[in-house]
């Protein structure tokens, strides 16, 4: 049978070889212990002997010298005299040359994973020992509220089986718990000063008015209270800043004759009232006429948006209210499709809403041009920040009366400033201040609604 | 050489052929890939194994060395199980666990190679101790290279297997390097055999190419031993022909004239020349066992492919033997 | 019950296992006439002589190997090392050979060999003759590790190491050698893989390395009198290693120390607190804890001593602070 001259392993870490040469042509006889081919080594060529006497062969298709080949390739055959060599033969009767090299298995990347975000000071839960999370488990105790007595605050099981004797009813109302978060009261402590009480809603907001004693960090010698900050309240001062930040706002301001308009609520007051139906308000007519204006100008209507302006295809008006937690901004939606008095009502509902505190999130998304009411605070012309990622912001003083110059003479007016700060990114002064003088159109001549 | 002892040079020769063809067989599985680490030939050395391994009955012992399959195969460990084991197969001597330096097959007496020099002395020493303690006449052998000679296992062996008259033979095959390092370039004093007087046991040097040379002076040594009269130091001089271990180079740290010239020297080819010239036996006897030994090594090459691998699951077996402990 | 030290419960099991059985040989430097310097074989050459009681030349590589291979071919040996600090220069064979023969001969080789010799920190030995080595034992696969800390004790485990074929590493230290204890009558044998509880507690766990079992013991003594309730248990045997009565222990206590006179890094105690964290974790009311010899080797002056090696002081301390976590 055919010997195998194959690529020899000539190191025992050896895995491949290159061919160098023959030294032995096809068909040449050959000794056993004669040198038939030759590897290329680290420093020299290595001659590789023959282990058999007979005739070399080599295949038409054998590897060729300066080819790198796995340790076990087939070069070529070692064949007695008269036996044919092995690819002379039909395929059926060939043995499949051997490679002895397998493909190292596709190795996979590593799953992305996506890293979680750090989570806020309000967020982090106190360290416990796995016993003791075992033991709150199965004595049903919510251990997020319990302080630790383990040396570095670690809630141990002892603090858990305290807290399970003591917990034979609810400690916290559900609200209080809710109200404690917002004010960042610390409910378990509140807890622990009155045993077996209930805390409530009343001692969570007591406890929110007590100063503590802390001072507040790089406030140096400044005796003073410190407030805890609410959620909503941190929420605010981020997204002003983020506003304050990232747009380009210019404020343009204006006077407006709102004589026309005080004359058409009125007019509408004596009208409606006595049939029992909804007044509109000032705040209500300023949404109607924003909408109008924002209608003929869309650029004010617009978002800056990773370097692209987005035109929204719609408009919904977001209205400042001022609640005892802080500004929220519910939106009237699709405002120019909605009449003064359907606008009203739903201002008046979103209003009560905010001010119990019972918006919901999609009440106050999606808005894309905000009103700030600030005349009931004696407030004429102002810089209100842009409400982002809108680009911007109509502020509303109050209706009072002035001195103001009619047909060359001085009369008694009540007027009305208008302050509009816009994202120059997005609009420039011109455009923004045609927009603002719309707006004074409607404001003094109302009657310029019917025709939109 | 005694005619009357026919026998016992056939049987000689055909182990020293059994060697050679399965270590030529074993050179073509190691070039194809189907054998990997260490293949430490004994191509060139078969008359120290065959010459002392005639005089061992199966319960007395041989602890060996890297170089081990002559050892092996001459205390009658068979090709077949030789052949599996180098190619990692169940039906090895070691169950595939071993390879090619960690041999074992206790039901002969072969007791082990190690891939490590030197300890094989000193276990050896420790089988001659449980022979003598416990009234036997068994003796124990251990087969080591002039690599092992410097190792301080040799020190401790000899002097211990000496003073407490141990029943045990220590065969040193010299053949001249350790690796690469020629053996004069390892120590002062070139002789092992004289090495024996240090330690108080008789130290013989012999021409380990000379199966009839070793064959004779293994058959004193075993005797004094049996008898109780202690251990003795074998030095045989002879040569590897083939590299340290397959796949390393044969000559740069020697020449080819030097490794031409032990060529020549072939233990197989001198002893089967002796058999003719003395008229012991003739030209078809010795193609007889050639034939007898060709088949019966292809017969076990193909038997080593055929086998099966071992199973996984059994690689943690027989780590410790007492498996009635709490927790074990 | 009748008391004996330590040596001589010993003593009388391997008189015992010696009688019982011919093949049982014990080698070591003067372990013969001598009777060892110890006193391990006292009295036993008078009967056995030299073919079982064999005096060594200094040797420990070749007589350890020798020992081996006597164990592979059928006989019993025990290598007495006197100091297990001489034992580290068979380390090679006893790795490669004497732990691997069983195995690589697919179990046709026992190996029935006993490795004994002291261990421990006790005052001014000096920095050869204080070693204890266990884990590199406990690490390799094949041998057993047993560490008795008591005369009874000592006795059944070194029975069941004798009649082993497994090679056995039986360590005994040297503060404990003379102390007295009560041993029973009769025959018995203690097998491997089972801890004691040396007393019962119910704050915490301390687990305890050989002679440190004693100092933690005296450590609970005295926490006793604070109202700290202490759990002490002596493993007895490292390898195999008894984990589920120290994880039952941690399940009633919650807190685990362990006390190990030997170095820290990679030893006994870093060993036993991960299979807690694997097996008991849900348990642990605070981290696991160790307290472990100073990382150096053993100095000679006395004043070098305080803080060398653990003692009930600063295991009680240790325990006072693991309650506070």
């Amino acid at each position: 049978m055919a010997f195998k001259v194959t690529m020899p392993r000539l190191g025992w870490s050896m895995e491949v070889g290159t061919l160098a040469g023959w030294l032995k042509r096809d068909g040449d006889p050959v000794q056993a212990g004669e040198a038939l081919f030759t590897v290329e080594g680290d420093k020299a060529l290595q001659e590789v002997e023959a282990l058999e006497s007979g005739i070399l062969r080599i295949p038409p298709d054998a590897p060729t010298p300066g080819q790198q080949l796995p340790v076990g390739a087939l070069l070529a055959y070692i064949v007695q005299p008269g036996e044919p060599a092995p690819f002379e033969v039909a395929p059926s009767a060939q043995t499949a040359p051997e490679s002895g090299h397998q493909q190292p298995a596709q190795l996979e990347g590593p799953a992305s994973e996506s890293v979680a975000g750090v989570p806020s000071e309000r967020n982090r839960l106190p360290s416990i020992s796995p016993r003791a999370r075992r033991v709150a488990s199965e004595l049903g105790v919510e251990w997020r509220w319990l302080k630790g007595s383990g040396r570095s605050g670690r809630i141990v099981e002892r603090d858990v089986r305290l807290a399970a004797e003591r917990q034979a009813v609810p400690r916290v109302s559900p609200l209080a718990r809710r109200l404690a978060g917002e004010l960042g009261v610390d409910v378990a402590e509140l807890a622990a000063q009155q045993p077996g009480k209930r805390v409530q809603r009343a001692d969570v907001e007591a406890a929110a008015r007590q100063p503590t004693r802390e001072a507040p960090v790089g406030v140096v010698g400044i005796a003073g209270q410190v407030l805890p900050v609410s959620d909503i309240r941190r929420l605010i001062a981020q997204r002003m800043v983020e506003s304050a930040h990232s747009t380009a706002a210019v404020t343009l301001t204006t006077d407006a004759d709102a004589s026309q308009l005080v004359a058409l609520r009125e007019q509408l007051k004596a009208t409606l009232e006595p049939r029992g139906r909804l007044v509109p308000g000032y705040t209500e007519m300023l949404v109607r006429l924003t909408g109008l204006a924002l209608q003929e100008h869309p650029l004010l209507n617009a978002f800056w948006a990773n370097d692209e302006i987005i035109v929204a295809d719609a408009i919904h008006i977001g209205v400042a209210v001022d609640t005892e937690a802080g500004l929220l901004a519910p939106v009237v939606r699709d405002v120019p499709h909605k009449s003064l008095e359907e606008i009203a009502r739903e201002l008046e509902a979103l209003v009560e809403k905010a001010r119990a505190r019972r918006l919901a999130p999609e009440e106050m998304q999606g808005g894309t041009f905000t009103l700030t009411n600030l005349g009931m605070y004696g407030v004429d012309a102002f810089t209100p920040i842009i409400n982002a990622p809108q680009s911007a912001i109509l502020g509303v003083g109050r209706i009072f009366s002035r001195p103001w110059v009619r047909n060359g003479e001085v009369v008694a007016c009540p007027i009305v400033a208008l302050s509009l700060t816009f994202d120059h990114r997005v609009v420039d002064g011109g455009p923004a201040a045609r927009f603002l003088n719309t707006v004074r159109e409607f404001v003094e001549q109302p009657y310029l609604w019917l025709t939109r | 050489m005694d005619p009357a002892l026919k026998e016992v040079w056939l049987a000689l020769l055909r182990t020293m052929l059994m060697i050679r063809r399965c270590e030529e067989q074993l050179v073509k599985f190691y070039a194809a890939g189907a054998i990997r680490g260490g293949c430490h030939t004994y191509i060139g050395q078969e008359a120290v194994a065959a010459g002392v391994c005639a005089h061992l009955r199966p319960d007395d012992v041989v602890f060996s060395t890297h170089r081990g399959h002559g050892h092996a195969l001459a205390k009658g460990v068979t090709p077949h199980e030789l052949m599996a084991e180098l190619l990692g197969k169940a039906t090895g001597c070691s169950g595939g666990r071993g390879g090619s330096m960690h041999l074992f097959k206790p039901e002969v007496g072969f007791m082990g190679s190690s891939g490590i020099v030197g300890p094989c002395i000193t276990l050896a020493a420790g089988g001659g101790y449980t022979a003598r303690l416990l009234k036997t006449d068994r003796v124990s052998v251990a087969f080591f290279g002039d690599g092992a000679v410097n190792n301080g296992a040799f020190h401790e062996g000899l002097n211990m297997a000496a003073a407490w008259q141990l029943p045990v033979i220590f065969v040193c095959e010299n053949n001249l390097y350790a690796t690469e390092v020629p053996f004069v370039k390892a120590t002062r004093n070139p002789s092992v055999a004289s090495r024996g007087q240090a330690y108080g046991l008789p130290g013989l040097e012999v021409d380990g190419n000379d199966v009839v040379a070793v064959y004779q002076a293994a058959g004193e040594a075993v005797r004094r031993a049996r008898a109780g009269d202690g251990p003795t130091l074998l030095e045989c001089r002879t040569y590897r022909i083939r590299a340290h271990s397959e796949g390393m180079r044969e000559v740069g740290y020697r020449t080819p004239d030097e490794v031409n010239a032990w060529k020549a020297r072939c233990p197989i080819t001198l002893f089967e020349q002796r058999l003719l010239q003395d008229g012991v036996a003739d030209q078809l006897e010795i193609e007889r066992i050639e034939a007898e030994v060709g088949a019966i090594i292809a017969d076990a090459a193909r038997f080593a492919e055929e086998s099966p691998k071992p199973d996984p699951a059994t690689v943690a077996d027989h780590l410790y033997s007492q498996t009635g402990f709490h927790h074990a | 019950m009748r008391e004996l030290t330590f040596v001589e419960a010993a003593r009388e099991g391997l008189a015992e296992e010696m009688a019982r059985d011919g093949r049982v040989f014990v080698v070591g430097e003067g372990i013969g006439a001598r009777g060892g310097n110890f006193n391990t074989t006292l009295g036993l050459y008078e009967l056995y002589g030299e073919e079982r009681l064999r005096d060594t030349p200094i040797s420990e590589r070749g007589f350890t190997t020798l020992c081996t291979g006597a164990a592979a071919t059928g006989s019993r040996p025990i290598v007495d090392f006197m100091f297990i600090d001489f034992l580290t220069d068979a380390f090679g064979d006893l790795f490669n050979q004497t732990a691997k023969l069983q195995w690589m001969s697919n179990g046709r080789l026992k190996m029935p060999i006993v490795l004994r010799g002291c261990i421990g920190v006790a005052p001014q030995f000096g920095a050869h003759h204080s070693g204890n080595y266990y884990p590199f034992f406990v690490h390799i696969p094949g041998f057993r590790v047993v560490v008795p800390t008591t005369p009874a004790d000592a006795k059944g485990l070194l029975k069941t190491a004798i009649r082993c074929d497994d090679p056995v590493l039986f360590l005994e230290h040297k503060a404990l050698l003379n102390l007295k204890g009560p041993v029973p009558d009769g025959e018995y044998l203690i097998p491997f893989g089972q801890a004691t509880v040396a007393r019962q507690g119910q704050h915490v766990t301390v687990v305890g390395i050989a002679y440190m079992v004693k100092e933690a013991l005296r450590a609970a003594e005295q926490l006793a009198a604070e109202g700290i309730s202490v759990e002490v248990i002596d493993p007895r045997t490292l390898a195999p290693l008894d984990m589920d009565t120290i994880l039952a222990s941690v399940h009633k206590t919650g807190r685990l120390l362990i006390v190990d006179e030997d170095y820290a890094p990679c030893g006994m105690a870093a060993e036993i607190a991960m299979q807690v964290m694997e097996r008991g974790f849900d348990d642990l009311d605070a981290p696991v804890q160790r307290l472990n010899g100073a990382f150096i080797p053993a100095p000679y002056s006395d004043a070098f001593a305080p803080g060398l090696v653990p003692d009930a002081a600063s295991i009680a301390a240790a325990i006072r602070q693991l309650l506070a976590e």
